[in-house]
């Protein structure tokens, strides 16, 4: 309700019509109602149900249930992801598979997850990890290497500890790769991964290193490779003492003797995450991400939660995940896989996450770890405003049964009980309003408010 | 073996790399984080105007002033993927030096006794493949000049980076704005009408020089960039009443959508044809290039077409007269020239240039083949090019003439080239921002319109 205080005096006025608040005018993203907003910024959108649940809670309480992220997931979630191969098989014997259906697979583990998981948050995070650290599936044998970044990098520490992550990107097989720390050696540094790792990862661009110190943190992870020495496991993590620059090095002010060997690197990431500028970024990242703005008082009790909490990232979220900030904050537009899942979650629709759907993904530009800069998808609406027509398709395809694998159950759109929303999800609006329920719900979908969350 | 159409197919080091995606990528302004962004937020929150930044219209099309400066010319930029043999493509058949390098693959002078390996006579240094035939008569017209050791002063010699810093327009990658150069001069240049179809980028994916391109669209086939529901027509007029009024960057981006599709419907894409004879390779790149020639016939507000081909890694047995290599530049050359013949007089408004990531070593490898490199050339050719000419500061072939570890000298930036083409075809203000930190050189190639 703060946000309704809150945009009273703009030019938004809402409706209230059978309990759902319907927008007056069309010139902005629709005004959701509290609840709705809280599932789709802690998570991807609500399914029926959902809503009701969030307001006899209370907002707080149910802020508090996702940010524990222990409830069980649902048996038919669990049956679905221990059958995914690339999920179960270690990378390394992965590659005897092509590597097309290795991609789609943790693609699809996504999709399940977040389409079903009641740990919305935590699936919201994964999704928010994963593009921080960004790999490349198609850039070298990334894709096999994948599931391993992602199932014992990224989501353990989802909601926990980010500098384990990082520690844990670190010596990520998948990343040094896809950094090309494979071929940083003292004789031919390679800068990409040292340069990433503190400008993408931990610091930000305006982070306070320099070029200088690039260079340093570059030398201390040379000579980290991948096996591929024979009859040794092909593609683990291996230390080249032959290629190491075992110099004293000068990472952000503070000396690493000589003689370190390979001790370098992890002394480096040290220095890194305790350096000031880290608390600072990654808290205004995850702001940016929950409350469209990394600035304001949320922000700085976060940067402090962060330092003081040695970068927990539960204890981070705390001052950004407050009903107050998240319902006052300003809307963010659906990246498509924001926009897949809450169409899913809208209808109720069951769904294997096969490559039908995923098409659907590849159409609208975000096919899932296939972006190829370290930076991850884009999040500004700019970006995403070729992906219109892909987003209508997929509407009507998924309402009117055209996704082989994923089915919508009729009787949730044609709830003539909800007759103003979809589901009791999705407001409608006049010009989506239509006799026939199955060309209502396509509309509800496909109306602008419901690409913003 | 490395198919000749998996141009990501390899490290560059003769290992195998994976195939570049298939699907569109999504346009980016900028690299998170958004710094811009991030302060003019700032400065409404800083007022507890936060709530009311969403209120206000930021659309990508709001941001590009809509004036009456447009001239009509269209560029059309094709890049060819893997890294084109350029010494291969236009021989430097006097330079001893080649024909050591290259004693199985190199091609002959125009006069030589072997009519196979034989050359089109360009100038008396270099001389065209014989695959690339069929833009011999608008080199000869002086619709088309070649530039020779041309590139990026990227070193890396790999694919991902090299493309990386050419798309956006860098000296190096890793550097500087994530945004691609075509992107920035849509942006930076004023509109000369709100065409939703100002940027397209045929074969469906979107390169990364339009990654952040306001407007920009990637289409693999015009006809199926439509509304897949049974009553398309229906489905249209709905959508077009839930759009109708939206200012949010979302509704703007639909309403534009709309006005593609409807543009679209207005064309007969299926029925276009070519004229004057033409007759455009049945392959994507051929068929692109009509498609292409289908909109600027159309007139419907196109400034850029971007083109992609692919296939140029040519590791293994690439061929001399026949085989991989010169079975992508026919293709290559007969779909530039079916495209020139098809657009006639039009082609005065029309610049096309062609551009790679690297050229390749010098020395042809043990497969016949030839590893990754760095000098190749760039062809030119339509409106406003000065013609009829082979553009070549040449640093020569000889071994201590080479970069190491065996390349061709890039004399050339193709920084200069893309510039000059933008300043004398296209009113562009802001130069420098297109190639941040690069003062072009003038090279006169293409004289302004």
């Amino acid at each position: 309700m703060a946000a309704a205080a809150a945009l009273s005096g703009c030019a938004r006025v809402a409706n209230r019509i059978g309990g759902a608040e319907i927008p007056s005018r069309l010139d902005a993203p629709a005004q959701p109602t509290s609840a709705r907003r809280l599932t789709e910024r802690l998570g991807f959108g609500a399914r029926p149900g959902d809503l009701a649940q969030v307001e006899s809670m209370g907002h707080a309480a149910w802020i508090r249930q996702q940010l524990a992220a222990d409830q069980p997931d649902p048996l038919a979630l669990g049956l679905q992801i221990s059958r995914i191969d690339a999920l179960r098989i270690d990378g390394n014997e992965l590659r005897d598979q092509p590597q097309e259906g290795t991609i789609r697979q943790i693609q699809r583990a996504t999709l399940l997850r977040a389409t079903l998981s009641p740990n919305q948050l935590r699936e919201r995070l994964a999704d928010f990890w994963v593009n921080h650290l960004n790999i490349y599936a198609r850039k070298g044998h990334a894709a096999y290497r994948l599931a391993t970044d992602v199932e014992h990098v990224v989501r353990p520490h989802a909601l926990g500890s980010f500098l384990e992550m990082i520690r844990g990107s670190s010596r990520s097989p998948a990343m040094l790769a896809y950094l090309d720390n494979t071929r940083n050696t003292n004789l031919g540094p390679n800068e990409n991964y040292a340069r990433e790792l503190m400008e993408l990862h931990t610091l930000g661009v305006d982070g306070g290193y320099t070029q200088r110190d690039i260079r340093e943190v570059a030398r201390c992870f040379t000579g980290w490779t991948l096996e591929n020495r024979f009859l040794r496991p092909r593609g683990r993590l291996a230390f080249n003492p032959a290629i190491h620059d075992d110099g004293a090095k000068l990472v952000l002010g503070q000396v690493i003797p000589a003689g370190g060997g390979e001790t370098d690197a992890a002394r480096a990431v040290e220095i890194i995450l305790a350096h000031p500028a880290c608390a600072r970024f990654i808290s205004r990242k995850l702001a940016a991400h929950f409350l469209a703005t990394p600035e304001g008082p949320a922000v700085v009790a976060a940067e402090r939660a962060f330092r003081e909490s040695h970068g927990d990232i539960r204890a981070t979220l705390g001052p950004i995940l407050t009903p107050e900030a998240l319902l006052g904050a300003p809307p963010i537009v659906k990246r498509p896989l924001d926009y897949v899942i809450s169409s899913l979650r809208a209808v109720a629709a069951e769904t294997d996450g096969g490559p039908p759907l995923l098409q659907h993904l590849d159409a609208m530009g975000q096919p899932l770890h296939e972006w190829p800069m370290p930076d991850g998808f884009p999040t500004d609406a700019a970006a995403w405003s070729g992906s219109m027509l892909a987003r209508w398709n997929f509407a009507y395809a998924l309402v009117n049964g055209g996704i082989s694998g994923t089915s919508t159950p009729m009787g949730r759109i044609t709830d003539r009980g909800e007759g103003r929303t979809l589901a009791g999800v999705v407001p409608i609006r006049d010009a989506a309003r239509d006799p026939n329920p199955v060309v209502q719900a396509t509309l509800a979908l496909c109306q602008p408010e419901f690409m913003w969350r | 073996m490395l198919s000749p159409r998996d141009w990501w197919s390899c490290d560059g080091q003769g290992g195998r790399e994976s195939k570049r995606p298939r699907h569109a990528t999504p346009a980016s302004a900028t690299a998170w984080p958004d710094v811009e962004g991030f302060t003019r937020r700032g400065v409404l929150a800083t007022f507890g105007l936060a709530a009311l930044a969403w209120a206000m219209p930021r659309t990508a099309l709001s941001q590009v002033a809509v004036s009456p400066e447009s001239n009509g010319n269209v560029l059309v930029c094709v890049f060819l993927r893997g890294g084109l043999d350029g010494l291969s493509a236009v021989v430097p058949y006097a330079d001893d030096d080649y024909h050591r390098a290259r004693p199985s693959l190199g091609l002959g002078a125009p006069n030589d006794r072997n009519a196979a390996g034989r050359t089109l006579k360009l100038s008396d240094t270099f001389g065209l493949s014989p695959a690339l035939g069929a833009l011999m008569p608008l080199y000869e017209s002086r619709q088309m000049a070649v530039v020779h050791a041309v590139g990026s002063r990227d070193q890396t010699r790999s694919h991902f980076e090299a493309m990386n810093a050419m798309e956006r327009g860098l000296a190096a990658p890793g550097e500087g704005d994530a945004s691609g150069w075509l992107a920035r001069h849509l942006a930076a240049r004023p509109a000369s009408t709100a065409s939703p179809l100002r940027a397209v980028a045929f074969g469906g994916v979107m390169p990364d020089s339009l990654r952040g391109a306001p407007g920009a669209t990637a289409i693999q086939k015009l006809e199926d960039f439509r509304l897949q529901t049974r009553d398309a027509q229906s489905a249209r007029a709905r959508l077009g009443k839930l759009y109708a009024d939206g200012t949010d960057e979302m509704a703007v981006a639909g309403r534009e959508t709309l006005s593609v599709l409807d543009t679209l419907n207005r064309l007969d894409v299926t029925g276009y044809r070519p004229q004057n004879r033409a007759a455009y390779p049945t392959t994507g790149f051929g068929q692109g290039l009509r498609q292409a020639a289908c909109l600027i016939r159309a007139d419907v507000g196109l400034e850029i077409a971007s083109l992609d081909m692919g296939g140029w890694d040519t590791h293994v047995a690439q061929g001399t007269a026949v085989g991989w290599l010169p079975t992508l530049l026919q293709e290559l050359g007969d779909s530039l020239a079916a495209f020139a013949q098809d657009l006639g007089p039009t082609m005065r408004n029309v610049t096309i240039s062609v551009q790679t990531e690297f050229g390749r070593r010098v020395a042809e490898n043990a497969g016949l083949g030839t590893d990754h490199g760095r000098g190749s050339v760039m062809f030119l050719i339509g409106g406003g090019v000065q013609g009829g000419q082979v553009h070549a500061d040449w640093p020569g072939l000889a071994p201590e003439k080479l970069e190491e570890p065996g390349d061709l000298r890039v004399t050339t930036d193709y920084r200069d080239v893309m510039a000059e083409l933008l300043s004398a075809r296209t009113p562009n203000p802001a130069i420098a921002r297109v190639f941040p930190g690069h003062r072009p050189k003038s090279l006169g190639l293409i004289k302004a319109s």
